[in-house]
């Protein structure tokens, strides 16, 4: 029951990871607003359960658009700045600003979406609308399918594709792909619109499990960025096997330890997240993927 | 009118406090402090989990944080209404606990990513901060979390019209000993040396200066000047809601004022800070007003979060040095460092 | 095939290179020598528009390219390798060689893949490796190979046979040889190997403090007294 739920969590931090992990790479700007993309992915599929009632698997396909949208809208903000050479300390704080704007936005549409349809939405769930087999709950599935389809359609497009190689090209090494005639301006903001539709079904399937407010974005980031750090900021198959480890033991140990130490100890999930994303800046700041496993150093 | 004075000149002296500090740690040393609101939390702690549980122990009350704290707040404030100076003694008591928590909190919060790149610095710090700020909302038994508990009204012996015109003085007082402070500290090679860090961290590093040490001292000094503003701040609201030091308030805004009045200028943030109190008190005053007129079917506060995300990013597009931009350092010796 | 007037070129405030003038022959191979921070890297850089030029001008076939920017020059055939980070190191060989034809259609990427590949047969064996598992030389033969697949025209090589063995700097000559020889192409090379440079080269020019200090046919470079001025020691290898 409680490892069913950890591997839902984790399944969606993969997401989550991965977009961030991507535009890290390609832009390196690190995105505060990822947790807040999530969150409006949460809100558009509340607005057509409640209005067009359509159920929130079946949202999915849109909240994709959707997201690639939210997420390529926040490149060509951001985009002066990059083109620019803006510090990264200005670029985070261009991320905060555009996480504040859409923390506004969200809050605000709650507001008007719960006077649409007669109800608070400033707080939901959807796990009454979930099935369920042999007592496991529906979402355990879906968070897997879903997941597992979106690396694989990301795993052919990344190495299957001309496109996907030259995304690779660019990320490695920017000038170089422009050497090679790549449009590398083209690259970026398409790891943005990826990263905001990843994110954005992440948000679709978040419902299921957690109950969503507007601020949840903010809460949620730290998970993401410690998915991301864990696994290593520059390599994308770390957002993968960060997702998996912050996921699993922020719901696992904080739920054996408030075995022992009492339902309090629930809240300390987000620090355990933390504790582990620090071990790991400690001993290994380039994250797990980034270790030359068994490796010779290279001349 | 005169409210409306007060209030402003209040709220400067208490985010100025955060923003000069905040103004050392990014304008100067170039840290992107992106968990400043720990450091004002940690004054509210220094009150509510600290000098409370002291008074409950002090009075011998029984009960828990929440329900004790209002029983030797009670107490308190009586003796407090009748000895003036017991109430400032208690102001300056709890300053100097939240100075010495905030200077050991700050160099044990940059500990684990002092020697990291800015960005992983800047998420770092963040993170820290913000689950720090979670287990002080949901653990009732630190500061009273989202419940809250009650403060001691250190100025308990004032009448009423006049409590928040004393409260103003205190706090500018407070801001321009700050203010002080930082220009004089800023001013010596220390504060040359963090700007040389900003700009270029081999050079400070070839000059034999230890990166981690002078980033954990920046840290340390900052986060005990920014406490400063968390104790006033408690003591002025009268109680502490742990759910009221969030990032947006404490750690966004303050970055806001900076860019405006211009980084790495004590002088420029006082401007900036100026011009985001006006118009936050005069927003806060009319806001039900305004949403009236304008018909806004929601909570102004979100239209605030969107208007001040915008202004960001126009001040980070057209002026990114700020009102008053820094001035250059002139120094012989930083500009011989700068050269080679 | 290229025309160098006058140019003063260098990074922001510093300059570098004043007034050079230089031709490069089509279908030749040309070397520029010259002792460490005498421009030649900076001038490769300046022809592909990667520094700033303050002033003087380019003529590629003719036209003006002062101030086209490197992309587009990509596009009129013109190839620079830079001495490092010339190769994507986390794509496989292939994926390099693919990447390099990105503007070109598919069937004709093949068709050049199989170009490089005759040139530089080394790379067959590897076409699957990740070129970070590459060792120098068969990195150096990937990059003139993806060169190749672009099908460029002019080609400017910066330090090709540096840090490798001399037998190995002797296979890279050769090979450069191969290119002029069999595609027609017009190589500029930047070279520390001064000696057996020119030796392989038809002209040379001698860089000293940003000026030109000679130009001529590469076999009068080698015998001019400045040469040995400037080479002894250097040249021995």
């Amino acid at each position: 029951m409680v490892l069913e739920g950890a591997i839902i969590y984790s399944n969606l931090l993969v997401l989550l990871a991965l977009g961030l992990t991507l535009t890290y790479i390609t832009t390196n700007v690190p995105n505060f607003a990822q947790g807040s993309f999530a969150i409006v992915g949460s809100y558009i599929a509340v607005t057509l359960l409640r209005i067009f009632h359509i159920h929130p698997y079946f949202s999915l396909p849109f909240l994709l658009i959707a997201g690639a949208i939210v997420g390529f809208s926040t490149y060509l903000i951001l985009k002066p700045l990059v083109a620019r050479r803006a510090d990264v300390e200005i670029l985070m704080i261009a991320t905060l600003a555009i996480d504040l704007i859409l923390l506004g936005t969200i809050g605000a549409y709650s507001e008007i979406l719960s006077k649409i349809v007669g109800f608070t939405q400033a707080k939901f769930v959807f796990s009454q609308l979930d099935f369920s087999i042999f007592g496991i709950k529906g979402i355990f599935f879906v968070s897997i399918a879903v997941t597992l389809l979106l690396l694989f359609c990301l795993y052919l497009l990344l190495y299957k594709t001309k496109f996907g190689t030259a995304l690779r090209a660019s990320m490695e090494n920017p000038d170089l792909a422009e050497t090679m005639g790549i449009n590398v301006e083209q690259t970026r903001a398409f790891s943005w619109a990826l990263s905001g539709a990843l994110a954005a079904v992440a948000g679709g399937l978040l419902p299921f499990m957690q109950e969503i407010v507007p601020m949840t974005g903010d809460i949620i980031i730290i998970s993401i960025f410690a998915s991301s750090i864990v696994g290593g900021l520059t390599h994308i198959t770390g957002a993968l096997v960060g997702g998996y480890i912050i996921g699993l033991s922020e719901s696992l140990i904080t739920y054996y330890l408030s075995s022992i130490f009492g339902t309090g100890f629930l809240v300390y999930g987000k620090v355990v997240a933390l504790v582990i994303m620090i071990i790991t800046l400690l001993f290994v700041p380039s994250g797990i993927m980034g270790i030359n496993w068994g490796k010779r150093p290279k001349k | 009118m005169m409210d409306i004075l007060q209030l402003i000149l209040l709220w400067f002296g208490i985010y100025y406090i955060v923003a000069v500090s905040l103004n050392m740690e990014f304008g100067y040393a170039g840290i992107p402090n992106f968990g400043k609101a720990l450091s004002v939390l940690v004054g509210a702690i220094s009150v509510g989990g600290i000098l409370n549980r002291l008074l409950i122990w002090y009075f011998g009350v029984k009960g828990d944080l929440i329900e004790g704290s209002t029983f030797a707040i009670a107490r308190m404030n009586e003796i407090i209404a009748a000895h003036p100076l017991a109430g400032i003694f208690l102001l300056l008591i709890a300053i100097l606990l939240a100075m010495v928590v905030g200077f050991v909190v700050g160099m044990i919060f940059i500990l684990p990513s002092a020697k990291l790149k800015a960005d992983y610095l800047g998420v770092t710090l963040l993170a820290i901060s913000e689950a720090i700020f979670l287990v002080c909302v949901y653990n009732l038994s630190i500061i009273g979390g989202y419940y809250g508990i009650s403060t001691p009204d250190i100025l308990a012996f004032a009448p009423g019209e006049k409590r928040g015109w004393i409260f103003a003085g205190i706090v500018l007082v407070f801001a321009f000993l700050s203010f002080l402070f930082m220009e004089k500290l800023l001013n010596t090679p220390y504060g040359r040396v963090l700007k040389a860090m900003r700009e270029n961290e081999d050079v400070v590093k070839c000059f034999g200066r230890d990166i981690m040490k002078l980033r954990m001292r920046t840290m340390a000094i900052g986060s005990a000047i920014g406490a400063i503003a968390g104790v006033l701040y408690s003591f002025y609201t009268g109680n502490i809601v742990a759910n009221s030091f969030t990032r947006v308030e404490w750690t966004f805004f303050p970055f806001l004022m900076i860019l405006l009045g211009g980084k790495g200028n004590n002088k420029g943030v006082a401007l900036g800070v100026l011009a985001y109190v006006i118009v936050i008190v005069f927003l806060d005053i009319y806001k039900y007003d305004i949403k009236e007129i304008f018909h806004i079917p929601f909570e102004p506060v979100w239209l605030t979060y969107i208007l001040f995300g915008i202004t960001m990013l126009l001040i980070l597009y057209y002026k990114p040095t700020g009102l008053i931009p820094e001035r250059p350092v002139k120094t012989p010796p930083v500009k011989r460092i700068m050269e080679d | 095939m290229i025309e160098v007037r006058g140019l003063n070129a260098g990074y922001g405030k510093l300059q570098i290179l004043f007034g050079i003038d230089a031709h490069v022959e089509p279908h030749k191979i040309t070397t520029i020598v010259g002792p460490n921070g005498s421009g030649k890297s900076t001038f490769l850089k300046s022809l592909f528009g990667l520094n700033d030029i303050y002033s003087g001008q380019i003529i590629y076939k003719g036209q003006d390219i002062t101030r086209v920017p490197p992309y587009e020059k990509v596009r009129m055939k013109i190839a620079y390798l830079p001495q490092t980070g010339n190769v994507f190191v986390n794509l496989t060989v292939e994926e390099n060689l693919k990447i390099a034809g990105y503007v070109l259609d598919k069937a004709r990427v093949k068709e050049r893949i199989d170009v490089a590949l005759s040139v530089f047969p080394e790379l067959k064996k590897i076409l699957k490796r990740k070129a970070n598992t590459l060792s120098g030389g068969q990195r150096q033969f990937l990059a003139m190979g993806m060169a190749l697949v672009r099908e460029a025209e002019f080609l400017m090589l910066d330090e090709p046979t540096a840090q490798l063995s001399p037998k190995l700097a002797e296979v890279i000559f050769q090979k450069i040889i191969e290119m002029r020889d069999q595609f027609k192409l017009t190589i500029l090379l930047v070279e520390q190997n001064a000696k057996r440079a020119l030796e392989v080269s038809d002209n040379g020019y001698m860089f000293v403090s940003g000026k030109v200090a000679f130009a001529g046919g590469a076999k009068e470079l080698l015998e001019h007294e400045k040469f040995e001025e400037y080479f002894l020691g250097i040249s021995g290898s």
